[in-house]
C-alpha cells in the first residue's frame, strides 16, 4: 500500500473524506474522527464528550430510537465508538452492499440527532455502569486517572475522559444542544472508508447524504497550556491489591512536534518485547516486577509519557521505582545502541504490515495520521521518519524529559498507612 | 471509553458473507508427514509477512491434580532451547520483530509464530526448536513461576477475571473441563521443571498435532521446508487417552454459588447451563438463534438490560463449544443495589424467548448479521492459519465455510422453534455471582440454594 491508494475529497460543508480501495474481502468500513474529546470539556460537564458518542445512537430524525442499530444490523453490519482526551471515532463495519445504508444513516444523526430526556436518563445508567466496572476490574484505571490529574493542574488533561461521578449525575439537556451544534459539524470530522467500493460511488453517496448537512463555526480554541511542572510530585492510592501497582508520567510534546518520533522509539526500546531494556532488566535479571509497560500516544497538546509497572511479591515499589531511574539514567550516560536502534526500527516496519493487512487497520491508522500530523500522507512518511533517529536523538529526549523535576509519580498499594 | 465491548461470539467462525459475492476460503493444501504431524499451507501475497498457528493436545484437561501444569509447561517452551539460550531467543526475534507466542488453554496448547517473508528459515527454524528441543531450564522456571503466581493473586481483584473458572468447576464438576487452566496457588506453588519435562514427554507429541503456515511464501518451497524441518519429531510410544470423552454429569437442580469479594461495588453475573460440543450438526443454526438472544448490540439481552433499563454497560450469552461439551452462559453485571432486577430481567428475557420465539424479521435480521460479519474474520494470514489449525482440531474442513451461507438461510422460523426449545435452558439453572455478600446473599436465595465461597480463598475441588 502507498500513498497514491488514498484518494481524497472535501465537501462544500468541510468534511474530508480519504477513500481506499480494496476488494480484498466483500466489506468496507468507515471511519469517522471527530475532533472533541474531554479535552474540550470544563469542570462541571466532565464526561460529556464520552456521553455524547453514546447519544449519538439514540435516535435521529428519520432512524428513531433504537433503529440506528436495528437498521445496520439487518443491513449486515456492526458497529462500535470511543471516546479519548482528544477525538470521538465512531467505526461502522459492513458488507460493502450496505454502503448506502451506512451513509443515509450517518446522514440522518449528524444532520438531525434528536435528544430524548428519556433516553439521557437511561443512557446516563449505562456510563455510570461503564464507570464503575472499569475501576471494579482494572486498578491501572484508578491509579492513571489520579496520577493523570496531579501531573495536568490546568489543562483539561486533568479530568478522566469518563467524568466525575457527579458531573456524570448532572449533566444538562442545553449542554447536550449546544455540544452537538459546535463539534458534530461535518467541518470538524475526517471520514475515512476502506473496502470493496468505489471512489466515485462513495463520492456520489456524500454529496447525497452528508453534502446538504450545513457547516458550523470552528468550535472555540481550547486555550489552556499547562505550565511547565518544577518539581515532582506523587500520589498514592488504596486498593486492596496483591502487590503495589506505579505508574511514572513526564511530560512531553504533542504528536505534531519533532521529538515524536524518537520518543516514539524511546518507548519501543524500553518495553517492546522481552530483550527490551526494563523487560529483560527489571523482570527478568532483578525480578523486581511481574510485567512493566510504556505508553506514549499521539495528541493535540502536550501530553505524558507513562512507564508502569507491578511490583513482584516482597519487593518495595520504590526499589522497582529506583531501578526504572537507573535504567533511564544509563541511556542519558551513554544513548543507545545501534542494534538497538536498528531492533525497534525492524519492529516499527512488522507493526506497519500488520496495519495494512486489514481494511480496518488502514481506516484507523490513515485516520489518525490525518488528523493528528494534520496530513494522512505521514503514515507513508513515517518509515523514514523513524529510519532518521539516532542514538543521539534518543539520549537529547531522554536527557530533556526524562528529569525529576518534570514527573508525576502514582503508587496504588493496599496499605498507605505504613 | 467504549461504547461496547467487543462481544464474544459462539466461536470464532461462524457466519458467511452477504449478498452476491459470499466468502470462500482460499485454496490450501493438506498432508500429514511420516510421524503423523497434519500439516496445512495457504498462500496470501497481500503483506510478506508469514503466520503459523500449531495446535497439540496438552491443555489443562491432562493437568491431574496439578492445575496450572499445562500453562506452565507452554510458557516454558520459550525458556531455551538447544542452540538459543532464553536470552538468545528473545534478542534474535525482537531484532526481526517476529514473534512466537505459546499458550495452552482447556483441551490445547498452541504456538503462534509471525514473521517478515525474508526471514522465514530463521524464525521456522526457532519454531522448531521452541516446539522440539527446549531445554526447560530449570532457573527460568523458578522465575517464570514466581510471576505467575502473583498473576494468580491478581486476577482476584477483578471479577471478571476469575468469574469463568468458578463457573466451569460448578457446572463441569468432576469432569476434566471444570480443570482450572489458570491453576490455582497451592497446585502451581509446588510445581518444578521436572512435572514440566514429564508433561511434554507425555503430551507434545506430532500424531495428534497439526501445524498451520498462511501468508507470502511458495507452496512447494514452504512443503520441503516444513518436511525438513517437522519430520524429525518422533512419535510417542503410548497413544494418548482422551480424558474429555467420558460424561459430562448435568446438574441435577438449579442452584447458587455466590463468590464474597468485601470490596466489591458491582455485582459480576453469569446464569448458565451445558451447552452444545462443536461437531453439533445444528452448530450454526444455534449461533443464528444465540446472536438474536445475547450475541449483538441490539440482542434480547442487551436491548433489554443496557437499552431499555440503563442497569448495565453491556449483557450478552454465548456458547463455549468444545470437543465433547459445551456450556451456555448469559454474562453481565450491574451496581450491587440493582443486583435483583437486573437477575429478574435476565430471566424474564429467557422466558421471554421461549414464550414468544422470535419472528420472521428478527430471523432475517440475525442472519444477514452473522453473514456480513464473516469474512473480516478471515481477512488476515495469521486468522487463516488459525482457521486451520481449528478445522484440524475439531474435525472440519473448507465445506464449513463455503456452505455457510447456505445452511445460514436454510434456517426456518420452525426449525428455529425446535433450536430453542431443544438448546436454549429453561430450568436447572446454575448461577454464579461475584460481589458482595453481605448485600446480595438474601437476595442470591431467592435462585436457588447458595453455596458461599471468599474470593480470597482458593476454588475449591468441588462445591
Amino acid at each position: 500500500m502507498k500513498a497514491d491508494d488514498v484518494k481524497t475529497f472535501t465537501l462544500k460543508n468541510g468534511m474530508k473524506f480519504l477513500v481506499i480501495e480494496d476488494n480484498s474481502i466483500p466489506n468496507a468500513n468507515m471511519y469517522m474522527f471527530y475532533k472533541v474529546g474531554s479535552r474540550n470539556e470544563y469542570q462541571g460537564i466532565t464526561g460529556l464528550s464520552h456521553f455524547f458518542e453514546h447519544m449519538m445512537f439514540n435516535g435521529a430524525k428519520k432512524y428513531g430510537p433504537k433503529m440506528f442499530d436495528q437498521t445496520m444490523e439487518f443491513n449486515g453490519g456492526a458497529n462500535n465508538a470511543y471516546t479519548t482526551e482528544n477525538v470521538t471515532v465512531y467505526t461502522n463495519w459492513f458488507p460493502s452492499s450496505a454502503t448506502e445504508v451506512i451513509f443515509d444513516l450517518e446522514g440522518d444523526r449528524i444532520s438531525s440527532l434528536s435528544i430524548d430526556p428519556k433516553m439521557v436518563e437511561s443512557e446516563r445508567g449505562v456510563v455510570i455502569s461503564e464507570r464503575s466496572t472499569g475501576l471494579e476490574n482494572s486498578p491501572w484505571n484508578v491509579l492513571f486517572q489520579t496520577a493523570q490529574g496531579v501531573a495536568f493542574l490546568e489543562h483539561p488533561y486533568h479530568w478522566p475522559v469518563i467524568g466525575y461521578l457527579d458531573d456524570m449525575k448532572n449533566w444538562k439537556q442545553a449542554d447536550l444542544e449546544r455540544y452537538f451544534k459546535t463539534y458534530y459539524a461535518p467541518n470538524n470530522c475526517v471520514t475515512v472508508i476502506s473496502g470493496n467500493v468505489k471512489f466515485d460511488e462513495v463520492k456520489k453517496l456524500a454529496e447525497k447524504y452528508i453534502e446538504p448537512i450545513p457547516a458550523q463555526a470552528a468550535p472555540p480554541k481550547v486555550n489552556i497550556v499547562e505550565p511547565p511542572q518544577n518539581g515532582e510530585r506523587r500520589v498514592v492510592m488504596q486498593k486492596d491489591v496483591a502487590t503495589p501497582y506505579i505508574g511514572i508520567g513526564w511530560h512531553v510534546p504533542e504528536a505534531k512536534h519533532e521529538d515524536y518520533y524518537a520518543l516514539t522509539l524511546l518507548s519501543d526500546i524500553l518495553t517492546s518485547g522481552r530483550s527490551s531494556r526494563l523487560y529483560s532488566s527489571l523482570v527478568d535479571k532483578k525480578q523486581l516486577a511481574t510485567n512493566i509497560f510504556a505508553n506514549f500516544g499521539e495528541s493535540f497538546d502536550p501530553t505524558l509519557f507513562n512507564i508502569a509497572g507491578v511490583t513482584a511479591k516482597n519487593i518495595s515499589e520504590l526499589d522497582l521505582e529506583k531501578a526504572i531511574y537507573e535504567e533511564l539514567d544509563k541511556i542519558k550516560k551513554d544513548g543507545v545502541t545501534d542494534n538497538e536502534l536498528q531492533k525497534v526500527k525492524n519492529q516499527k516496519l512488522m507493526e506497519f504490515y500488520g496495519q495494512v493487512e486489514t481494511i480496518n487497520g488502514k481506516s484507523n491508522n490513515i485516520g489518525t495520521y490525518e488528523v493528528f500530523f494534520g496530513d494522512y500522507r505521514k503514515m507513508f512518511d513515517a518509515p523514514a521518519a523513524f529510519n532518521k533517529v539516532t542514538s543521539d536523538d534518543i539520549k537529547k529526549v531522554v536527557t530533556k524529559y526524562f528529569t525529576k523535576s518534570n514527573r508525576t509519580v502514582g503508587i496504588l498499594k493496599s496499605n498507605t498507612e505504613e | 471509553m467504549q461504547r461496547i465491548f467487543y462481544i464474544l461470539a459462539i466461536c470464532l467462525f461462524t457466519g458467511i458473507s452477504l449478498n452476491a459475492q459470499s466468502y470462500k476460503l482460499p485454496p490450501y493444501e493438506k498432508f500429514k508427514l511420516k510421524n503423523g504431524l497434519t500439516v496445512y499451507l495457504m498462500e496470501q501475497h497481500e503483506v510478506p509477512i508469514i503466520s503459523v498457528s500449531v495446535i497439540l493436545p496438552a491443555g489443562a484437561i491432562y493437568d491431574g491434580e496439578k492445575s496450572g501444569l499445562a500453562l506452565l509447561t507452554s510458557f516454558a517452551l520459550k525458556h531455551g532451547t538447544k542452540n538459543f539460550n532464553k536470552q538468545k531467543l528473545d534478542e534474535e526475534l525482537d531484532f526481526l520483530g517476529a514473534s512466537i507466542g505459546t499458550s495452552s488453554s482447556k483441551e490445547s496448547a498452541s504456538l503462534s509464530a509471525r514473521m517478515a517473508t525474508k526471514d522465514k528459515d530463521k524464525v521456522l527454524n526457532m519454531l522448531k526448536e521452541v516446539l522440539l528441543e527446549p531445554t526447560f531450564d530449570a532457573g527460568e522456571f523458578e522465575k517464570e513461576k514466581k510471576r505467575w503466581l502473583v498473576t494468580l493473586e491478581q486476577q482476584k481483584e477483578s471479577p471478571r477475571s476469575v468469574i469463568g473458572s468458578y463457573f466451569d468447576k460448578f457446572l463441569y464438576g468432576d469432569h476434566v473441563y471444570g480443570n482450572i487452566g489458570s491453576g490455582k496457588i497451592s497446585t502451581v506453588t509446588p510445581l518444578t521443571v521436572d512435572d514440566v519435562k514429564k508433561f511434554y514427554a507425555e503430551n507434545y507429541l506430532p500424531e495428534g498435532a497439526a501445524i498451520s503456515i498462511a501468508g507470502d511464501f511458495k507452496m512447494a518451497e514452504m512443503k520441503t521446508t516444513v518436511t525438513n524441518l517437522f519430520s524429525e519429531w518422533k512419535k510417542g510410544t503410548k497413544p494418548q487417552v482422551n480424558l474429555a470423552s467420558k460424561p459430562i454429569t448435568k446438574p441435577g437442580k438449579q442452584q447458587v454459588l455466590l463468590i464474597n469479594k468485601d470490596d466489591a461495588k458491582e455485582t459480576t453475573f453469569y446464569i448458565g447451563a451445558p451447552g452444545i460440543s462443536r461437531n453439533n450438526p445444528d452448530y450454526v443454526s444455534i449461533d443464528v438463534i444465540n446472536t438474536l438472544f445475547g450475541g449483538r448490540f441490539t440482542s434480547m439481552l442487551n436491548d433489554e438490560l443496557r437499552v431499555n433499563t440503563g442497569l448495565t454497560y453491556g449483557a450478552n450469552s454465548r456458547f463455549a463449544a468444545l470437543k465433547n461439551g459445551g456450556s451456555f452462559v448469559i454474562s453481565t453485571f450491574t451496581a450491587g443495589k440493582t443486583t435483583e432486577p437486573a437477575i429478574d430481567k435476565a430471566l424474564e428475557v429467557l422466558d421471554k424467548l421461549h414464550k414468544d420465539g422470535i419472528d420472521e424479521k428478527s430471523l432475517a435480521s440475525a442472519k444477514n448479521y452473522v453473514k456480513g460479519q464473516f469474512p473480516p474474520r478471515y481477512e488476515t494470514a495469521g486468522q487463516l492459519a488459525n482457521l486451520m489449525t481449528q478445522m484440524f482440531w475439531y474435525n472440519f474442513d473448507e465445506s464449513f465455510i463455503n456452505n455457510f451461507e447456505k445452511n445460514v438461510d436454510g434456517l426456518t422460523l420452525d426449525k428455529a422453534k425446535e433450536i430453542i426449545a431443544k438448546y436454549f435452558p429453561k430450568d436447572k439453572l446454575q448461577f454464579v455471582l461475584v460481589g458482595k455478600s453481605a448485600d446480595i446473599k438474601k437476595i442470591a436465595e431467592k435462585y436457588g440454594p447458595v453455596t458461599e465461597v471468599q474470593i480470597k480463598e482458593e476454588v475449591k475441588k468441588a462445591f
